[in-house]
């Protein structure tokens, strides 16, 4: 045990000096994280819109459909309650109350005209004004059409605080997948392949430490810099780039560990098919790019086509991707993402399996 | 006194090719011992099994008392070994990678000593892979000496080093064999052989066709009739490289 963990910490000091490991795998993933959090990317697409129809007669049907052709309005409909609080979590960026005396006809003089209400999201400003402005326009081409004479519904606007999920919010837990998995897998990999074929593991195995004692330092140590590493993206996720940790930071570090172990046993399972230094990077990219791209790194597996659907769904990234969002940006406990451990665990004994079968000390 | 080597029938399999095919000789404490041959003569196959790093088909070894076969770890413990082409972790630097090999074994060692013994205390914060080939050689071989082994195994520590760097190795290996340690080295050098070892073996084919101190061999060559068709010269090449150049080592 003694002889583990002076391993371990020796192997970490001699870490610290190898500027390329320490540039890959702690500055990249910032530079990554820097780099989309400022571009923002994915912060305007459609604005979400809630109807809360309290008429459902034949003008406020005819009204929805109106609203439905166009693209940019993504609609849903729900009771008041539910609309509200949708609105306040930050799912909505407009809700609109149709009132229940919604009709379109004449205005005469004197009459009151029915009211829309228009609950607007504080934080999206800009969804709200495309959004209203939308919603407007639609209403003054219906009362023209009809009446050819001005509004004959009145609109008014409240705004509402939502707890909206930024996009840095959403980044986050992806970018620190995907150091898990670069690091996981790289750092097995790079380092065995060299070590393997300059004969350093010959010459530790002609000492009498166990092959069992020497694996179990070079895991500890990569288990040990996965942590490091995951404390210092969220440091900086939190103090430079304000994204609200909402879930417990306790299982966010857990379910990183358990990734950890997941994709160094994937670097392992590789590395026993790597003969030699040019191959790593090949074989490197072949394992950890369509993760990059399918997993939901950088964007929202909904924008993965159709028919990579099925690859998208089980790839190991895809499970502790996942897993960390929900606890990150929805604060989901351990049974919430327990479909999520079950696929990192699943995919970990498979890892080990191949590993086992093939990873060799020495060629 | 016993042999602290002692091999009988040695036979190592590869295929259809026999790397060992039948090897016995004994090597005494104290002495220094060398393993001759052309590459593939089954020197190194033979060492490493006296090293506890490969399986023999058949045969035994006893190595400082130990039957390599039944206690491979065990035998690792009472050796040091310098490997053919083997090489140490990266970005560690001199003085730890003394460090972390006496770890291996359990031990806590003076590294700087040890780096003293063979030159190298003023390179003990250098990385190890900014050695010259003379400095890795020598810091392998303090390496090999953190569990103060009975027998150090040295497999063809000369092989890329300037005349400099192989004298130097030479007093080295002297050294270590006054302090009580028997040597145990390969080489296809046959002048090393003949000034640095009390006694020779040499392999050809996975067999030991020859086995005797360096004089004897020679003299029964000439007891033969044997004779060099021109008068030997009194110097070579390599007297007058470093009559030019000194003997003090060039330091990469």
């Amino acid at each position: 045990m003694r002889q583990v963990l002076g391993y371990t910490l020796m192997l970490l000091r001699a870490y610290t000096r190898d500027f390329t490991a320490l540039f890959f795998g702690f500055f990249f993933p910032l530079i990554f994280m820097g780099l989309f959090g400022i571009l923002n990317f994915g912060s305007f697409g459609h604005v979400a819109v809630g109807i809360v129809d309290e008429a459902n007669n034949a003008d406020s049907q005819a009204f929805r459909a109106g609203l439905g052709k166009i693209e940019t309005l993504q609609l849903s409909s729900g009771t008041s309650d539910a609309e509200l609080e949708s609105l306040r979590k930050g799912d909505r960026d407009i809700v609109l109350v149709i009132p229940a005396d919604f009709k379109i006809t004449p205005a005469r003089q004197g009459a009151v005209v029915p009211t829309l209400t228009l609950y607007a999201n504080q934080g999206r400003g800009e969804q709200v004004a495309v959004g209203s402005a939308i919603l407007t326009q639609v209403i003054d081409q219906m009362s023209f059409a009809i009446t050819q004479t001005a509004p004959v519904v009145a609109m008014k606007r409240e705004e509402v605080a939502g707890r909206n999920l930024k996009y840095v919010d959403f980044l986050t837990p992806g970018i620190v997948g995907m150091t898990i998995m670069l690091l996981g897998v790289s750092s097995v990999m790079f380092s065995f392949v060299v070590d393997r074929q300059r004969g350093v593991i010959r010459r530790i195995m002609a000492t009498p430490i166990s092959r069992r004692s020497y694996m179990a330092a070079h895991v500890l140590e990569r288990l040990l810099l996965a942590v490091v590493q995951v404390l210092i993206l969220l440091a900086v996720a939190v103090f430079a780039f304000k994204v609200s940790i909402v879930g417990s930071l306790g299982l966010l570090l857990a379910i990183a560990i358990l990734g950890s172990v997941l994709f160094l046993c994937l670097g392992f399972a590789v590395t026993g098919f790597v003969t030699t230094e040019n191959q790593a990077p090949a074989i490197l990219q072949l394992v950890t790019l369509p993760q990059m791209f399918l997993s939901g790194v950088f964007f929202s597996r909904d924008a993965v086509p159709a028919f990579l659907k099925p690859v998208s769904d089980v790839l190991p990234l895809t499970f502790l991707n996942d897993a960390l969002r929900q606890v990150s940006t929805a604060g989901a406990g351990i049974v919430d993402v327990g479909r999520d451990l079950i696929g990192i665990v699943v995919w970990s004994v498979i890892t080990f399996v191949i590993a086992f079968r093939f990873f060799k000390l020495e060629s | 006194m016993p042999p602290i080597v002692s091999v009988r029938e040695l036979r190592k399999s590869y295929g259809q090719i026999a790397a060992v095919d039948g090897v016995s000789f004994d090597v005494a404490e104290r002495e220094v011992f060398a393993l001759l041959g052309p590459n593939g003569a089954g020197k190194t196959t033979t060492v490493e099994i006296l090293e506890g790093l490969r399986q023999a088909d058949s045969g035994t070894a006893l190595v400082a008392g130990v039957d390599v076969r039944k206690d491979p770890s065990g035998v690792k413990e009472r050796i040091g070994v310098q490997l053919q082409q083997s090489a140490f972790p990266e970005n560690f630097l001199a003085k730890e990678i003394v460090d972390l090999f006496a770890l291996f074994y359990g031990r806590r060692v003076d590294s700087l000593a040890l780096l003293r013994a063979v030159g190298l205390e003023d390179k003990a914060k250098a990385k190890s892979e900014k050695l010259s080939g003379g400095q890795r050689q020598r810091l392998s071989i303090a390496v090999a000496m953190v569990n103060e082994p009975q027998v150090l195994f040295l497999d063809e520590p000369t092989t890329g080093l300037d005349p400099q760097g192989r004298r130097n190795l030479w007093e080295l290996i002297r050294a270590i064999r006054e302090r009580g340690t028997t040597v145990f080295l390969t080489t296809h050098y046959l002048d090393e052989a003949e000034v640095l070892c009390d006694r020779v073996a040499i392999m050809d084919n996975g067999r030991i066709i020859a086995l005797d101190s360096p004089r004897a061999l020679v003299t029964s060559l000439l007891g033969r009739g044997f004779s060099k068709p021109v008068q030997q010269q009194q110097a070579n090449l390599e007297d007058v490289f470093l009559d030019l150049t000194g003997h003090a080592l060039r330091e990469d």
